[in-house]
C-alpha cells in the first residue's frame, strides 16, 4: 500500500510493504539539493551532507561505521539537483537500531572539525576520477554549459575554487535549516507493517523542527531563468591519447510534470530511449560508429536538459555530430510518424510494470514524485495519459521543445585529431579547452 | 530423444519461492521459479560457452555472439527481435564472461510465449552473413575503444588477467584482443555458434508470474525438436603456481596513480571461497574495512578502495582495486595493504568483526534475490558456472559457518606477495608524452 498524504506541518510519507525479503529500505529525501547552493559555494550541499554521515552527538564516525556495518546495514547519502538524500537498508530484524542512528545523523550530526577540513581534502580527488572518467567528464562539461546561469547547471560538486569557499558554519547552518520535519519526504519499503512504519517516521522527526519549508521554496524558485536562444555552440574538452569522442548534444527542455511531459516520453522513446529507436538505428546499427546512442529528458523539479549520448570512434566523431544534429533537426521539425507514435506508447505503457514491479522501486518513484512537487501516483498514472495521445500532440510537442538551433555540443576527445572535423560538423561556434581546466 | 521432463532437483529460492530443474530429453536443462508478486517474467537463457571456450588467436567470438543473437534469423529479419521484445515493453540484453553467455529478456507475463519463441528461434536458426556480422565487429571495436583503450580501470583489468595467468585461457578479455576482433573469420564464427548454440550446452531460466506445467510444454514444443550438439571435451587448462611477483607499470593520462593487486584464488566452488570473500569484505567491503580506513580516513593515502573476489569457476583472483591519493604513491599503498594482510595472517580479526563481515554478506545475499531478474541470474549463474543452482543457497550457508581461525589461515595461505601480480597506472609526465 501507497501513502502520500501530507500532514500538517509534517512530512510526506510513502510506505511500500512486502515480505519479499527481511530487508527495509528507507528513503528520506531533504527538499533543496545542489541548486539551492549558493553561487561560488557550488558543493554546499553534498559537504554537508557527507558530514553529517561522519558522526553525530553519540558516536563519531568510526563509531558509527562500526555500529552499522555490525548492523550488515547501509546508511548513504546522495545529493541530486533537487535533494539531499539519507538512503538506508537494513535487516528488517535490526531496523530499530538502524532508525535510530538515522535519526542521530538526522538530528545531532557531529559535523566535526577534523572530518570538515578532510571532506575538503578529499573532494578534490573526485574531481580527479571525474577527469579520469571521459563520460563524467563530458557530463560535467555538458552541465555546466548547456544552459548558462540555470541553477541545475552548478556543479553539486563543487569546483576546486569553490570548495575553498565552503566553511564548517554554512555547512551546519544549511543541515539546520533545510532538516525540518515539513520539508522532508520519508519512503519505506520492504519487510515492514504500517504500525512500525509510523513509529519509524516518529523516530526521524520527532527531534527536528517541525517547520521550515517555506523559506527554502523561495529560495528555490527564485530565479529561474527562461532559455534565451544562443544558437548552436561546440566545446571541445582537450584531453591527450583519447580513440574515441565522448559526445553530448542538447538543451535545456521542461520540467518533469510540465503538460508536455507524457507527449516528451513519446518522442524521447522514438529518438533515443530504445534499442529499435532512431539514433541507435542510424548510429550504431547501420554505421556502427557508437557502442551505444540515446537521449533522455532529464527528470527533475525544474526545467532541464534534453541531451543525446554516445561515443563516437574518433576518426568519425566529426560525422557522428553532423548526422546526429541533422537528424535532430529533423525530428523537431517533423516529429515522428504514426507508426512509431504507436509503437513507443506501447513500448512505455508494457514497460510500467517493470518499474514498479518490487516495493523498494514503488516507493522510489513515489519519494520522486513528492520531491518534485507532483501529485501522488503521477508517475504510475503516465500510461493512461500515454493512452489518451494523438500522434498529432506528440509532433506538436517536438516543435515545442525540440530546439535543434540552440544545441551545445560538447565533445571529450583529442583535439589534434578531431578538431577540424568537429569544426566542420555544424555544432555551431567551437571553443577549445582543457580537460582539467574544469 | 523423449519429449517429457524429468524434474531433477528443487530449493528455495528467496522466502516463498521454489526453485526447480527440469531437463528436457535433448540435454536442455530449465530452472523454473514462480514468482506472482508481479506480472512479469525473467527469461534468461545461460550457454556454458565463455571467453575460457575460445582459441588464442580467436579471443572476443564468445562476446561477438552477444551482439550477434540479435540479429536475423531464418524467420525474422534484422531489428524484428528487438521490435516484437520492445512492443511488449520488455527488454533484452546479454552477457558474456569467462564461464558463460546469456541472453536476458524481462517481459509482460502475457508475453513469455513469445519470449521463448524468440529463444527457440535464435538459439537454431541464426543467420550469419558478412554484413551484419562487420557492422556488429565495427560496434564491438568501439565498445572496447570505450571500455578499455579509453578507460583506465578496463585497462588495468585487462592487464591484471593478462600477466596473472600464464597458461589459462583467463588471461585473455573477455571482450578480445582489438586485432583478434578485426580477424575473427566468418567461417570460424558459423563454426562457433554450431558447436556452442545447443540445447546440451543451455539453461534457460524463468522467473516470474506463470504457470508451470504450461511453461514445460511451451518450452518442450519449441526446443523439444532441436537436436544435441557434440560438445568438445571441457578444457583441462591448469595454471601452474605462481612462485614470484609480478608487477606492470605504464604512463597513462590521469591525475593520480591507480592501483589493481590480483591474488591467486579459488575457483567458486572450493570451500575456502567463502573464506576469502569475508576476508574481502573485512579488508574493504564496508566503511569500517581494515583497508579503508587505513588508507582513506586515517593515511588518507587513498581516495578509494575495493576488493573483489571473482566468481569463477576455475582458480581465479582476489583483486584489491586503489586509486591513489594526491601526493600519494602506489608503492606507498602497496606497503601498507602487505602490513595490513601480514597483521591479518598473524592475529585473527576477532569473532565479533568475522560476525559484521557475516551480517554484511546476509545483507548481500538477500538483496541480491529481491527482484526476479536478479533471482534469475543467482539461479543461472551457479547452474552455469558451477552445475548447480541450489549452490546459490549453500554459498550462503558456508559464509556463516566462517571463522577467524579460517580467515587468518586462508591470508596466509592465499594472500601472499609471490601469489600475486601487480598493475599499476602511473600519470603521464612531460617527459613520458614528449616521448610518446
Amino acid at each position: 500500500m501507497s501513502k502520500g498524504a501530507a500532514k500538517p506541518a509534517g512530512p510526506v510519507v510513502v510506505v511500500e510493504a512486502s515480505q519479499d525479503t527481511p530487508l527495509v529500505w528507507f528513503d528520506v529525501a531533504i527538499r533543496g539539493g545542489a541548486s539551492s547552493d549558493p553561487r561560488g559555494v557550488e558543493g554546499l550541499h553534498r559537504h554537508a551532507a557527507l558530514l553529517a554521515r561522519r558522526g553525530t552527538s553519540r558516536r563519531d564516525r568510526a563509531e558509527l561505521d562500526e555500529t552499522l556495518d555490525n548492523l550488515g546495514a547501509a546508511l548513504d547519502v546522495g545529493v541530486s539537483r533537487d535533494a539531499v538524500s539519507v538512503s538506508g537498508l537494513a535487516l528488517s530484524r535490526h531496523l530499530d537500531s538502524v532508525i535510530d542512528l538515522a535519526a542521530d545523523m538526522l538530528a545531532e550530526p557531529r559535523f566535526a572539525e577534523d572530518e570538515h577540513a578532510r571532506l575538503l581534502r578529499e573532494t578534490p580527488q573526485v574531481l580527479d576520477e571525474i577527469r579520469d572518467d571521459d563520460s563524467a567528464l563530458a557530463t560535467r562539461w555538458f552541465d555546466w554549459v548547456c544552459s548558462p546561469g540555470h541553477s541545475y547547471g552548478r556543479t553539486s560538486l563543487g569546483t576546486e575554487a569553490s570548495l575553498l569557499r565552503i566553511d564548517r558554519m554554512s555547512a551546519v547552518d544549511t543541515w539546520r535549516r533545510e532538516v525540518t520535519a515539513d520539508n522532508l519526504v520519508i519512503g519505506l519499503a520492504g519487510d515492514i507493517d504500517e504500525a512500525t512504519a509510523a513509529r519509524v517516521v516518529t523516530r526521524l522527526t520527532e527531534r527536528l523542527p517541525a517547520t521550515g519549508r517555506a523559506a527554502l521554496e523561495a529560495e528555490v524558485t527564485a530565479g529561474l531563468p527562461e532559455a534565451p536562444a544562443r544558437g548552436r555552440r561546440t566545446i571541445l574538452v582537450d584531453k591527450p591519447d583519447r580513440t574515441q569522442a565522448q559526445l553530448r548534444v542538447g538543451h535545456l527542455s521542461v520540467r518533469y510534470g510540465d503538460p508536455d511531459t507524457a507527449a516528451l516520453a513519446i518522442a524521447e522513446a522514438v529518438f533515443g530511449g530504445m534499442f529499435s529507436s532512431r539514433l541507435m538505428q542510424e548510429i550504431r546499427v547501420k554505421r556502427g560508429w557508437s557502442y551505444g546512442a540515446g537521449c533522455a529528458l532529464r527528470r527533475s523539479r525544474l526545467r532541464h536538459w534534453f541531451e543525446i549520448w554516445m561515443a563516437a570512434g574518433i576518426d568519425v566523431a566529426g560525422p557522428a555530430v553532423a548526422l546526429t544534429l541533422e537528424l535532430f533537426a529533423e525530428y523537431a521539425a517533423k516529429g515522428p510518424s504514426d507508426d512509431e507514435v504507436d509503437f513507443a506508447r506501447s513500448y512505455l505503457v508494457g514497460a510500467m510494470p517493470f518499474h514498479v514491479a518490487t516495493a523498494r522501486q514503488r516507493m522510489q518513484l513515489a519519494v520522486r514524485d513528492a520531491v518534485f512537487d507532483l501529485p501522488p501516483g503521477y508517475t504510475a498514472k503516465l500510461p493512461e495519459e500515454l493512452g489518451a495521445l494523438a500522434a498529432e500532440d506528440v509532433r506538436a510537442a517536438c516543435k515545442r521543445q525540440l530546439r535543434p538551433d540552440d544545441a551545445v555540443t560538447v565533445a571529450v576527445t583529442t583535439a589534434e585529431q578531431a578538431q577540424a572535423a568537429l569544426a566542420a560538423a555544424g555544432g555551431g561556434t567551437l571553443t577549445v579547452v582543457d580537460h582539467d581546466e574544469y | 530423444m523423449t519429449m517429457s521432463w524429468q524434474l531433477e532437483a528443487e530449493a528455495p529460492a528467496g522466502r516463498g519461492t521454489t526453485a526447480r530443474r527440469y531437463r528436457l530429453g535433448n540435454g536442455l536443462t530449465l530452472i523454473s521459479a514462480v514468482d506472482r508478486r508481479a506480472p512479469i517474467v525473467a527469461l534468461q537463457t545461460w550457454f556454458r560457452v565463455g571467453s575460457r571456450h575460445e582459441r588464442p588467436g580467436a579471443t572476443g567470438m564468445a562476446h561477438l555472439f552477444e551482439h550477434l543473437m540479435f540479429g536475423q534469423t531464418e524467420s525474422m529479419p534484422p531489428g524484428e527481435f528487438d521490435r516484437l521484445v520492445e512492443r511488449t515493453g520488455g527488454e533484452s540484453n546479454a552477457a558474456t564472461w569467462v564461464d558463460w553467455t546469456y541472453y536476458r529478456l524481462s517481459l509482460p507475463a502475457r508475453d513469455l510465449a513469445l519470449g521463448v519463441r524468440l529463444e527457440a528461434e535464435r538459439m537454431q536458426h541464426l543467420v550469419l552473413e558478412s554484413g551484419p556480422v562487420e557492422s556488429e565487429r565495427d560496434v564491438v571495436t568501439n565498445e572496447r575503444r570505450e571500455r578499455v583503450e579509453d578507460d583506465v580501470d578496463g585497462w588495468l583489468d585487462e592487464q591484471l588477467m593478462a600477466h596473472a595467468f600464464t597458461v589459462h585461457p583467463y588471461r585473455w578479455p573477455t571482450i578480445g584482443w582489438m586485432e583478434d576482433i578485426r580477424a575473427l573469420s566468418l567461417p570460424d564464427i558459423r563454426a562457433f555458434y554450431r558447436t556452442w548454440y545447443a540445447p546440451n550446452n543451455a539453461t534457460i531460466v524463468c522467473v516470474g508470474d506463470f504457470d508451470e506445467p504450461a511453461l514445460l510444454d511451451l518450452i518442450a514444443t519449441h526446443y523439444g525438436a532441436i537436436p544435441p550438439a557434440q560438445l568438445p571435451e571441457p578444457s583441462q587448462a591448469l595454471e601452474p603456481a605462481q612462485v614470484k611477483e609480478r608487477v606492470v607499470r605504464a604512463p597513462k593520462p590521469i591525475a593520480t596513480d591507480r592501483l589493481l593487486v590480483g591474488y591467486k584464488a579459488p575457483g567458486q566452488d572450493d570451500p575456502d571461497w567463502a573464506v576469502l570473500e569475508i576476508v574481502a569484505t573485512l579488508l574493504a567491503g564496508c566503511p569500517s574495512a581494515r583497508l579503508y580506513r587505513r588508507l582513506v580516513i586515517e593515511r588518507e593515502a587513498a581516495s578509494s578502495v575495493d576488493a573483489q573476489l571473482t566468481p569463477f569457476r576455475d582458480p581465479s583472483l582476489l583483486r584489491l582495486a586503489v586509486t591513489a591519493a594526491r601526493g600519494h604513491t602506489a608503492d606507498e599503498i602497496l606497503g601498507v595493504i602487505d602490513e595490513e594482510l601480514a597483521l591479518m595472517a598473524e592475529k585473527p580479526p576477532t569473532t565479533a568483526e568475522v560476525e559484521k563481515a557475516k551480517a554484511i554478506a546476509e545483507t548481500d545475499f538477500w538483496t541480491s534475490l529481491v527482484d526476479v531478474d536478479g533471482k534469475a541470474e543467482a539461479l543461472g549463474h551457479y547452474e552455469a558456472a558451477l552445475g548447480d543452482f541450489r549452490k546459490v543457497n549453500s554459498l550462503a550457508e558456508r559464509l556463516a559457518q566462517v571463522t577467524a581461525e579460517d580467515v587468518a589461515r586462508v591470508v596466509r595461505t592465499y594472500l601472499t606477495a609471490n601469489r600475486r601480480t601487480v598493475v599499476i597506472a602511473e600519470p603521464e609526465t612531460d617527459d613520458a608524452e614528449d616521448d610518446a
